[in-house]
């Protein structure tokens, strides 16, 4: 239980931390997200309610602090952040029992696609909102480019965040229908 | 699938129901609750930024100093290191001092405020001030620096802000072309790829015409801007279809900000 706090932590500090991290001008400005990949990792190492938990909370504080409301209008919807978060952390879910026998390369490899897919949703939702459907070079860097940095991070973050579970005594072993 | 799990997706999805209901008051009240509940992170988190910059700028000299002057003594390492620590200090007093010029002489009333954070995400471009309903702010009040208009607030705490930036899709701007008649709406584009944006004017007569360099300034059309805010200068003109395009290069550098005003009004 410690472990599904400490997670929940971090992923406040890394949503703050995001706003100070600029963009990557060689990658054609993507900009880095630290968050999914902290949500995805408890989402292979956390039984389902608190992974559900661990997304909801993600969700929310994503929504807060990006959706933007303008002239009255709301470009994407409050809730919908955590729909996508709950949908791919469920995905990734499905996946820890490969995780619990040490195999990390393709929840690495996913981290990095999932990342890409939660910025494409939102890019596909303000198009559908603002019309005109743009699909050009960039936008696909701009979309490709979270996922690949995501990517390239998850081995670090993973590592990391198994030795913060090694810490708190953590098991990693998945649960027989209780919740720790 | 076990109870507790089934359970656990019921509450996730009420919830996840709950959000989904929300409206644009609802949604606003929500994101201005979040910000100031985090408004203490974030002005701690530029704080903690500026001294890690100022540290590994330090530490950058210091390296340079080595391999230039391998034979110097530690003491003049340090009165170095202060020496620029004073220069950086100069520099900050000149800039403000610039910025509290320009408050007195323009012709707005205007609230200082610093940038505290930049935007994270890829598809809205945003900044967050240091100043929210406690000093005076509200929502659609341009912000400019001593050079122009660089946008619009969106959200407001009571102790930080977000302005949405002229370089975004969504931030709309009655604008009129100096030395002409024309007059039109800038906004930004949706995706961005390179350091400095560029703005269209769009909703420009066929026969406009417009020349590399003409400024362009808001024409206070609409009620949110009031006029006479640069905003850029043209870059290229085209003629479409229905009406005439001009591309706008922004008079700010709008990724190095630091200081900006809030326009209350005019004095």
């Amino acid at each position: 239980m410690i472990f599904f706090f400490v997670l929940l932590l971090l992923v406040l500090i890394a949503q703050i931390a995001e706003f100070f991290i600029p963009a990557l001008p060689w990658l054609y400005n993507a900009h880095v997200y630290i968050v999914p990949v902290i949500v995805f990792y408890g989402a292979m190492a956390l039984p389902f309610p608190l992974m559900l938990s661990l997304a909801l909370f993600a969700g929310v504080l994503l929504d807060a602090l990006t959706v933007q409301v303008i002239g009255g209008k709301v470009e994407i919807s409050a809730g919908s952040s955590i729909l996508i978060y709950g949908v791919l952390a469920g995905l990734m879910h499905g996946l820890r029992p490969l995780f619990a026998r040490g195999r990390w390369e393709v929840h690495c490899v996913l981290s990095g696609v999932f990342t890409s897919l939660i910025v494409l949703a939102q890019y596909l939702m303000i198009t559908f909102r603002r019309g005109s459907f743009v699909f050009n070079r960039e936008v696909w860097w701009q979309v490709a480019g979270p996922g690949l940095v995501a990517m390239a991070m998850a081995p670090i973050v993973f590592w990391f965040l198994q030795w913060i579970g090694r810490v708190t005594a953590y098991s990693y072993q998945p649960e027989r229908g209780r919740i720790e | 699938m076990s109870r507790t799990n089934i359970i656990a997706l019921l509450i996730f999805g009420a919830i996840l129901g709950y959000f989904l209901t929300f409206g644009p008051t609802t949604t606003q009240k929500f994101k201005t609750g979040v910000y100031q509940l985090l408004a203490p992170f974030f002005t701690g988190g530029s704080g903690l930024k500026k001294q890690l910059t100022s540290v590994r700028s330090g530490l950058k000299s210091l390296d340079q100093l080595e391999h230039e002057n391998a034979n110097l003594q530690v003491e003049n390492r340090e009165l170095r290191a202060t020496n620029q620590g004073l220069r950086d200090a100069e520099n900050e007093v000149n800039r403000l001092r610039h910025a509290l010029n320009y408050r007195e002489r323009s012709v707005f009333k205007l609230i200082a405020a610093e940038i505290v954070a930049r935007d994270s995400s890829t598809w809205w471009r945003t900044v967050t001030i240091n100043r929210g309903r406690r000093d005076g702010i509200e929502i659609d009040m341009p912000v400019a620096t001593d050079e122009g208009l660089i946008g619009k607030i969106t959200t407001v705490s009571d102790s930080i802000s977000v302005v949405l930036l002229i370089s975004d899709e969504n931030c709309r701007v009655a604008a009129k072309v100096e030395g002409s008649r024309e007059q039109g709406i800038v906004s930004g584009e949706r995706v961005t790829t390179g350091l400095t944006p560029l703005l269209n004017l769009n909703f420009l007569s066929k026969q406009a015409d417009l020349k590399p360099g003409q400024k362009v300034y808001t024409s206070g059309v609409g009620g949110v801007f009031p006029s006479g805010l640069l905003i850029g200068s043209v870059k290229t003109f085209r003629v479409r279809e229905l009406d005439g395009q001009a591309q706008v290069t922004p008079v700010v550098d709008l990724s190095h900000l630091e200081d900006v005003f809030v326009v209350t009004g005019r004095k």
